[in-house]
This record gives structure tokens, C-alpha cells and sequence, in this order.
């Protein structure tokens, strides 16, 4: 067996290096890129459902979220909710909102939507507003009349388009907000903020204190978002916090994600499916169209090994052992090429809709792609070489 | 060594039936030297074929060493023609992404032998055959005549029984003719290696000890 294996590694070795190398380099090519795209596009995807999860993380739900129970319009004593997680270790801030609705109107526009309410300090522990932040400066506790609105609700100036925004509005500009308890107050606009996600441009935010006042409420909130220092820990705090005696409805971002992740990624998944079936396939008929004509050129030879007593096994495992050099090869060299291209990717992400992506490349994603083009190689390799193999040997010598 | 008995070979092509063997017994002894000769298309090829295991007769028994090599497998075959048989066919059929002494020790390889001894083995036989200067060479860069002596080197590596020869100097000119038919009667007559070599030259009938005449597939005499 072991000695077979040797002729057999031999022979391979010998085609291999006194072969056409142009060939040798054009397959392992081929290989290479079609190991790319089997790991490319996926990691996109990924790339583009890691964009969500962290944009959603670190600005609308943060790791977990609170809310009012079934019936209620707001969770009731907040402040000592907040006590009582920020005492919890591992819990690196929360933030209380209130949510409302509201129209802002500048001059003949206006746009409808949403007000959060935040308290600065807190709000910067939890989000990252603060960040984004393209002209102007952030609220402060005790600012009354003044707004923080998304770049999706100031628009920029010159660009007139049908979207709905205020047209351009610049910090210092009044804007007046007609809430949706009826209360109508005119704000400066203190800051605007660009967070690259169109959803997220959207929002406005006043602060605590002031909404409070709109609201005539206090101690109230209609969401509590909650930061942990490691993610994927959000369960066990979950417990945690229901441990507190938390009667509220607390949601990791997982959960509140589910249905826009799946609605998303799945339009993507099939793409991504299609993509993966047609690598596959290329790889199977390159590797096939290439052990097949190496064969055929090389029938001749099958049928000199044959008649001077090699063994058929090994003179197929010769061309497997070829096959599966032209695999690795290519796995090897497309891993080059892939850590390139993702490195340029992550140093320049792509603009989407949903924010910046790079490629999110999974170790299961690389394992699965090196397996099934190893097995895709072993079969391509192995059905060309066995049909020639299996030939009379005089009908493979003389034709 | 080798006894044939009424060995019959029909290629039945779609409704044609060409009868190249028609029925042909001899034997052969150990250490003898027997040339086959008869015009072409006579069946010289087809009978080589039968008794170096390439081919499969219609009927008829073939007997070598003591062996009845019809009823072996493929695969007892195949190990039979690496460990008992030498085969060199008319063209050079040497590997051409095998150097000299690669196409030589490969059949050795094969039965397993360590590396130390088929090489040493080759190279005493490709110096046998005059190519110890060309251990290295592929075959691109060797004429015809050393190509052969290389198949006839690769032939013999595993001291084979017999050593069947079909036209093996029909590619070649006369200078390199000689050299391959001398080589022949060497080992014949120094190492008592069985050969059994087709031809259509008259001349080379001095070299071996006895001639079997194939004419239509039988034999005319010997
Ligand atoms: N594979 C084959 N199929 C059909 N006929 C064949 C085949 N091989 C040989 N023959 C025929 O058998 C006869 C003997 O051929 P062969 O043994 O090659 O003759 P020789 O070697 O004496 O020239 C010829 O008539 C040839 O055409
Ligand atoms: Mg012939």
C-alpha cells in the first residue's frame, strides 16, 4: 500500500515538475480565484449583517433594551432602574429615552418623525451620537431650547431632491417642533450628526429635561438602553437583570433584530447560495477539463505504465495526488489574494444603505470552502483518470 | 519456459472477423534465443501480445513458467507482467517526463525494492546497454536507438523470465540495429536470459538460435 502511495506520489511529482508549467500556473489560477469568490461574497454578507448588528448596537437598541410592559406607554422610576444596572459589573452605562412624535418645521419645510429624549452624560456612554457629530456641538444637560438632528432631516444645502428634509438648515437656524401632544416649541439647532446609516440620520434629540417639560412626565422613559463591555454576553445579563427584579420588557439586540436581520439577510443568503453552487461547479469542470485533457494526452503513457506492470490504482491516485497539488495550490495562493483584497477592504470599507462594510470573513466559511473544493477536486481528479486507466492497454497504446 | 498450445486469437470487428492466430503451439526452453519472423500482417504482434499478457486469446492455452496465465486476473496479471515478464515494444515506449535512469528503475520501485538498490541496479544496467552517460537524459534529448536501449534496459530491471522483444529495431538504422541485437545475444548467452524477439529482417536470423515462420496466422515451420 505504502509503496503504491510512493510510485503513485512519484509519478505525480514528475508530471507536475517536467510538465507544462503554463498550465500548472494558469490551474492554480483558476483555483485560487474560485476559492476567492467561495469566500468573497459570503463575507460581504456578513460583512453587511455585522454593519446592522453594530449600528443597531451602538445606536438604537445597544446591548439590551428595556421597555414597558404590554399596555404601558412608559416604564415607571426609572432612576432607580439605572441605579440598580449601572451597580451591576460589566455594565458599562445606560440611557433613558423618551420617545415621541413630532413634525419639525423650518421656513415652508417640514418633515415629520420621531424626538428621542437623552441625558448627555448618559446617552454618550451608551451610543455613539457623540461620534458623529459633522457641525455644531452635543447637548448639554441643562440645554432647554436646543436640537441635535441626523443629516437625513437638516439635508444639505444646494441638494434639493424629493426626500423629505429641512433643506439645509445649518447650526444656529430655528427650528420649531410641533409634538404630538399638541405642545408647539421653537429650538436652536445645536448640532448635526452623520452616522453613515440613512435610519439613523433620521433622529433628533432634545434633551431629558426639556422633554420632560413637553411631556409634563417624570422619572419615566420609554426605553432604557443598556451597554455591556463584551458582547455576546447580552443573556446572562439578561437573567441578571430580571434577577434585579426588572419587571419590564427586556430585549438583547439579538432579539429585536431578528426579524430585519432575517428579512435582510435572507434575500442575500440565496445570492450567496448561487454564487457558492456556481464556484463549485466551476472548480469541478476546470479541475475536470484539466485532468481530462492531461489524461487523454497521456493515454498513451497509462498504457506503457499498465504494460510494464503498474498497478492502475496507482497510476489513478498519480493524477488524484495532481489534482488535489492543483487544490492546494490554489487554496494556498487564493488565501494570499483573499487577505489582500480584505485588507484593502477593511482599510476602505464600501458605502451602503446600512453603513460601511467590510468583509466579515468566518474561519467556518474558510473551512467549509477548502472541504468542498478538496472533495470537488478528489472527484474531478478521479473520474477522468480512472476512465483512462480502465482502457485495454493495447487500445491505449496504438489507439 | 513457456508452452503455447493451439493458441487462437479472432477480432470480431462489428460483422467482420479478422483471424489473426488460427491456431499456434510451440514451445520455447529456458535460455533459448527464439526469433519470430513472417511477413506483416502474419500475426507476429497478436501472439506477442497473447503471451506478454496484453491481450486476452479466443482460445488455446499459454503455460509460462509453470504458470497457466489465462486464468489470471487483471490484476494477477499486471503483478505478473512487473515481476516475470520484460516487455519492449516496436516503437520507444519510455516515459517522456522520466529521465534515462527514472524510466529504467520504475518498474523496480514498483515491486518495492529500496531506493539504494534499483538504482544502483539501473545504472549498471543502462551501463550495460552503453548509456552510462545518459543516466540523466530525457527522452527528448536521446536518439531512437538509445530511447530503445532505454526500454530494453527497463525491460530487463526486474530480471524478468522472459524477455519479449516486438520488432524492436524497426525504428532504427542499422548502426543502432546491431547494437540492440548484440546487446540481445549478450544477455542470452552470458546471463541465460530467455528472449523471444519478432523481425522481418533477414539478417537478423544469425543472432538467434532458432525461428519460429508465422505466415496467415500459423505456423509454416520451425
Ligand atoms: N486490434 C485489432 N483489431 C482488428 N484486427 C487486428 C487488430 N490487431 C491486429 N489485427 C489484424 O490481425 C492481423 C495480424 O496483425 P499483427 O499481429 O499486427 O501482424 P504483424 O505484427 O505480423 O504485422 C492483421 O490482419 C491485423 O490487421
Ligand atoms: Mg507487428
Amino acid at each position: 500500500m505504502f509503496k503504491n502511495l510512493k510510485v503513485s506520489l512519484f509519478l505525480a511529482c514528475k508530471s507536475i515538475k517536467r510538465g507544462n508549467i503554463g498550465t500548472t500556473i494558469l490551474t492554480v489560477m483558476i483555483m485560487s480565484l474560485i476559492f476567492v469568490n467561495l469566500i468573497f461574497l459570503p463575507s460581504i454578507v456578513n460583512g453587511i449583517g455585522e454593519t446592522i448588528i453594530q449600528q443597531s448596537i451602538d445606536c438604537v437598541y445597544g446591548n439590551l433594551i428595556i421597555e414597558p410592559k404590554e399596555d404601558n406607554l412608559y416604564i415607571n422610576n426609572v432612576n432607580s432602574i439605572q441605579k440598580k444596572l449601572n451597580s451591576l459589573p460589566g455594565v458599562v452605562g445606560t440611557s433613558a429615552r423618551y420617545v415621541t412624535g413630532a413634525t419639525f418645521t423650518h421656513k415652508s419645510k417640514f418633515v415629520s418623525g420621531a424626538v428621542h429624549s437623552m441625558n448627555p452624560t448618559d446617552e454618550e456612554a451608551v451610543t455613539i451620537f457623540h461620534k458623529g457629530l459633522i457641525a455644531g456641538e452635543y447637548l448639554s444637560k441643562e440645554d432647554t431650547d436646543e436640537i441635535l438632528l441626523g443629516v437625513e432631516i437638516t439635508g444639505k444645502e444646494g441638494v434639493e431632491g424629493e426626500e423629505a428634509d429641512l433643506g439645509g438648515v445649518t447650526v444656529g437656524d430655528k427650528i420649531t417642533i410641533t409634538f404630538s401632544n399638541g405642545v408647539i416649541r421653537e429650538y436652536r439647532l445645536k448640532g448635526i450628526f452623520d452616522i453613515s446609516v440613512m435610519s439613523i440620520n433620521s433622529y433628533a434629540f432634545i434633551t431629558e429635561k426639556e422633554m420632560e417639560s413637553v411631556l409634563g412626565l417624570e422619572n419615566k422613559a420609554s426605553e432604557i438602553l443598556v451597554k455591556v463591555s463584551q458582547r455576546g454576553t447580552e443573556e446572562e445579563f439578561k437573567k441578571k437583570f430580571m434577577e434585579l427584579g426588572i419587571s419590564d420588557d427586556i430585549k438583547t439586540w439579538k432579539e429585536k433584530l431578528v426579524g430585519v436581520m432575517e428579512s435582510i439577510l435572507g434575500s442575500f443568503s440565496l445570492i450567496t447560495f448561487i454564487s457558492t453552487i456556481i464556484s463549485l461547479i466551476m472548480a469541478v469542470v476546470v479541475i475536470f477539463i484539466i485532468i481530462y485533457i492531461n489524461t487523454v494526452n497521456k493515454r498513451k503513457q497509462i498504457g506503457i505504465l499498465k504494460a510494464i506492470g503498474i498497478n492502475q490504482k496507482v497510476i489513478i491516485h498519480s493524477y488524484v495526488m495532481q489534482a488535489l497539488f492543483y487544490c492546494f495550490s490554489g487554496i494556498v495562493i487564493g488565501s494570499i489574494l483573499l487577505w489582500f483584497l480584505v485588507s484593502y477592504m477593511v482599510a476602505n470599507p464600501i458605502s451602503f444603505p446600512m453603513g460601511d462594510v467590510s468583509p466579515l470573513v468566518e474561519q467556518q466559511l474558510i473551512v467549509t470552502s477548502m472541504v468542498s473544493l478538496i472533495i470537488v477536486s478528489l472527484v474531478a481528479g478521479f473520474i477522468p483518470s480512472w476512465k483512462t486507466a480502465r482502457e485495454n492497454i493495447l487500445k491505449a497504446i496504438w489507439g | 519456459m513457456i508452452k503455447v498450445k493451439n493458441l487462437k486469437r479472432v477480432y470480431v470487428m462489428g460483422k467482420v472477423e479478422v483471424r489473426a492466430l488460427k491456431g499456434v503451439s510451440f514451445d520455447i526452453e529456458k535460455g533459448e534465443f527464439v526469433g519470430i519472423i513472417g511477413p506483416s500482417g502474419s500475426g507476429k504482434s497478436t501472439l506477442l501480445h497473447q503471451l506478454g499478457l496484453l491481450d486476452t486469446p479466443t482460445s488455446g492455452e499459454i503455460m509460462i513458467a509453470g504458470v497457466d496465465v489465462i486464468g489470471l486476473s487483471e490484476h494477477e496479471k499486471t503483478i505478473f507482467r512487473l515481476n516475470r515478464l520484460g516487455y519492449v515494444f516496436q516503437e520507444y515506449a519510455i516515459l517522456p517526463e522520466l529521465t534515462a535512469v527514472e524510466n529504467v528503475y520504475l518498474p523496480s520501485m514498483m515491486i518495492g525494492k529500496k531506493r539504494e538498490r534499483y538504482l544502483k541496479t539501473s545504472i549498471d544496467i543502462l551501463e550495460t546497454v552503453g548509456l552510462g552517460e545518459r543516466l540523466y537524459h530525457r527522452p527528448h534529448e536521446l536518439s531512437g536507438g538509445e530511447q530503445q536501449r532505454v526500454a530494453v534496459a527497463r525491460a530487463l530491471v526486474n530480471k524478468p523470465k522472459i524477455l519479449f522483444a516486438d520488432e524492436p529495431c524497426a525504428n532504427l538504422d542499422t548502426e543502432s540495429s546491431r547494437h540492440i541485437l548484440e546487446l540481445f545475444k549478450k544477455l542470452n548467452e552470458e546471463l541465460g536470459q530467455t528472449i523471444l524477439m519478432v523481425s522481418h529482417e533477414e539478417w537478423h536470423k544469425k543472432y538467434v538460435d532458432r525461428i519460429i515462420y508465422l505466415k496467415d496466422g500459423l505456423i509454416e515451420k520451425m
